[in-house]
């Protein structure tokens, strides 16, 4: 559903893409997470991806459509996002998030239809956001508030949702929860989605493809089994510091002196 | 919907106010008059012609003024709130009135020094010729600030839309001095702002463009709904986000020039009537805070004018020096304790 056809991503004002000549393609039901290191251009594919910045060459397609030409309303009811973004809104309420999720069904008025409450209600649920409701958005933690965007992004309904770094100021227990909960998303409604994230215990754990970003422009695809397998992980997150275990599947710290 | 009902009866209820509120300034001011004699002079049956004069040539278009003025202004504020996202952005800290102000001095002396032939145009088409100016002083002000907000920060804004209002503040009274030394003049007391230096005629040209540009608010209120999310998100919502802003801008001009042109730079009232209305609809979506905050904005508009035309000994009070010793407190009180605005501070 989801193909990128030699897609390069990155800035034009930046020397050369941070990425180039991406050809991968995703299913209805994937559940795919992104790994890399810091700059090494998970936000900036996952945002040219959801079509908020022009690529630099070549085309990501969701369900055959080009996302970069594809009607703004249309993008609306296909893509929702979740970003590392935050700005104060005076006097905007938990409900009021969510609920502008529907905005791309609604007519000018933005006034929601039974189907609009029903996805609102039912994304407020699986969130357990119940008692936040008239909470003002602003004044709740960075955990809160996460929640809160992912519960907007489900009432969104989209065909493929893409999630920066969400986990980020989660506790252990939720980003776990969180995690499986996308990913049981992802099969239910046909989903796919795609999440950038720094837990790389969990995403080799959850994930049913990981896209590894190594930092230099390198990028592998490939099941968790396979990407542990073939070393990948350790080009892209080893330092002089850690290096990653593949037999024992974590990093470990290397210390000074200790032979290699 | 429970919400709506409870936003329609509010908004009743603020209705009814203003209504009372107009009646009571209609009857009381200089001179009282038997309520009685203010309703006949209203429906005609009122014979005698003072009191006539004085409820429906003196103080209507007053009060007219002060409520197309006070409305237009809260819905302003609402969306100047909404796109610079700030709970004290407004027409008049930003700037934007006091730009209008320029352009209209601007205007005024222009035409005082090109001789008598265009002060004469002036007078004749004064309703359109001064609107015009205030928009073109208002609109490079909005633009101004627009592009300025998207460097610095929400409080950074803040000062220097204040700073520019009272540079070109002053600009305003350097140039209205030599103005009327050449000939030309604006109304009485319009640099403090008043309602009542409008003519019964100027009212259409007051509403005419005030009109048109709460068209446009309602129009924008979807996506500026979406905005309040940030740029990313409405984007992805499916906002033309450029579009967008300029729409916005757009709407705030028209909505103001007029008031600027005919009341002068009206302090405060698009600064708050927004936190009243959203303390009122229980929502940050513009949609239904429009017609609250254009409500809530008429009310505090004639509030500041009854204060201003009560029976004083003598008269000393001007409708920004109310509007300031009412205002300046509640804005005060907004930002310390308002939970809406607490991750601001």
């Amino acid at each position: 559903m989801l193909d990128l056809q030699s897609l390069s991503v990155g800035y034009r004002s930046a020397g050369g893409p941070l990425l180039s000549d991406i050809r991968i393609s995703a299913e209805p039901g994937d559940f795919i997470c992104i790994l890399g290191r810091n700059g090494s251009g998970k936000s900036t594919l996952m945002r040219t991806i959801a079509g908020l910045q022009p690529a630099l060459a070549g085309v990501a397609s969701l369900g055959g459509e080009n996302v970069a030409t594809m009607r703004a309303a249309t993008r609306a009811r296909r893509i929702a996002v979740v970003l590392t973004e935050r700005a104060f809104n005076p006097g905007l309420r938990v409900e009021d998030v969510i609920a502008l999720a529907r905005q791309p069904f609604t007519r000018w008025q933005g006034r929601l239809r039974e189907d609009d409450r029903a996805a609102i209600a039912d994304s407020i649920k699986v969130m357990g956001l119940e008692p936040f409701l008239r909470r003002y958005f602003s004044n709740l933690s960075d955990g809160e508030r996460q929640r809160v965007m992912i519960a907007r992004a489900l009432a969104q309904t989209p065909r493929l949702m893409v999630l920066d770094e969400i986990t980020a100021f989660l506790d252990l227990p939720s980003r776990v929860e969180i995690m499986a909960l996308l990913r049981s998303q992802a099969r239910a409604k046909g989903q796919v989605i795609l999440l950038s994230s720094h837990d790389l215990d969990f995403s080799l754990q959850l994930a049913d493809s990981v896209w590894l970003l190594d930092g230099a422009g390198g990028f592998s695809v490939g099941t968790p089994d396979a990407l542990r397998g073939s070393g990948a992980i350790g080009r892209a997150f080893d330092t002089d510091g850690i290096r990653y275990s593949p037999g024992r599947g974590r990093f470990e710290v290397r210390t000074p002196g200790s032979a290699q | 919907m429970p919400a709506r009902a409870r936003i329609s009866a509010r908004a009743a209820v603020l209705v009814a106010a203003l209504l009372g509120l107009s009646l009571l300034t209609l009857t009381h001011g200089q001179i009282a008059l038997p309520f009685a004699d203010t309703l006949g002079a209203l429906t005609g049956t009122e014979t005698s012609d003072l009191t006539r004069q004085i409820v429906l040539e003196i103080r209507l278009p007053r009060v007219i003024a002060a409520i197309i003025a006070g409305a237009a202004l809260g819905m302003a504020g609402v969306l100047m709130q909404a796109l610079f996202r700030n709970p004290v952005a407004d027409v008049w800290s930003l700037g934007l009135l006091a730009g209008g102000q320029f352009g209209v001095a601007l205007t005024v002396t222009a035409a005082a020094f090109a001789g008598p032939a265009a002060v004469s145009f002036l007078t004749v088409f004064e309703g359109p010729s001064i609107t015009i100016a205030a928009a073109v002083g208002v609109a490079v002000a909005a633009f101004f600030m627009l592009a300025l907000g998207r460097r610095v920060g929400a409080i950074t804004l803040l000062v220097i839309g204040l700073m520019l209002g009272f540079t070109s503040q002053g600009l305003t009274s350097v140039l209205l001095h030599f103005a009327a030394r050449a000939g030309g003049r604006v109304y009485g007391g319009w640099q403090d702002a008043s309602f009542a230096a409008i003519a019964p005629a100027q009212l259409p040209w007051l509403l005419a463009p005030i009109l048109i540009g709460a068209a446009a608010a309602v129009a924008t209120a979807k996506p500026l709904s979406s905005l309040l999310l940030g740029e990313s998100y409405a984007r992805s919502l499916g906002v033309k986000v450029r579009t967008l802003r300029h729409a916005v801008l757009t709407a705030t001009v028209l909505l103001v020039a007029a008031v600027v042109a005919f009341c002068g730079p009206v302090s405060f009232v698009g600064l708050i009537a927004p936190h009243f209305a959203r303390a009122l609809a229980g929502t940050a979506r513009i949609l239904p805070l429009l017609p609250l905050a254009a409500l809530g904005g008429a009310l505090l508009a004639l509030a500041g004018d009854a204060v201003v035309h009560a029976r004083w000994e003598q008269h000393f009070l001007h409708l920004n020096t109310t509007l300031a010793i009412l205002g300046a407190p509640i804005v005060i009180l907004i930002l310390i304790f308002s939970p809406a605005v607490r991750q601001w501070r």
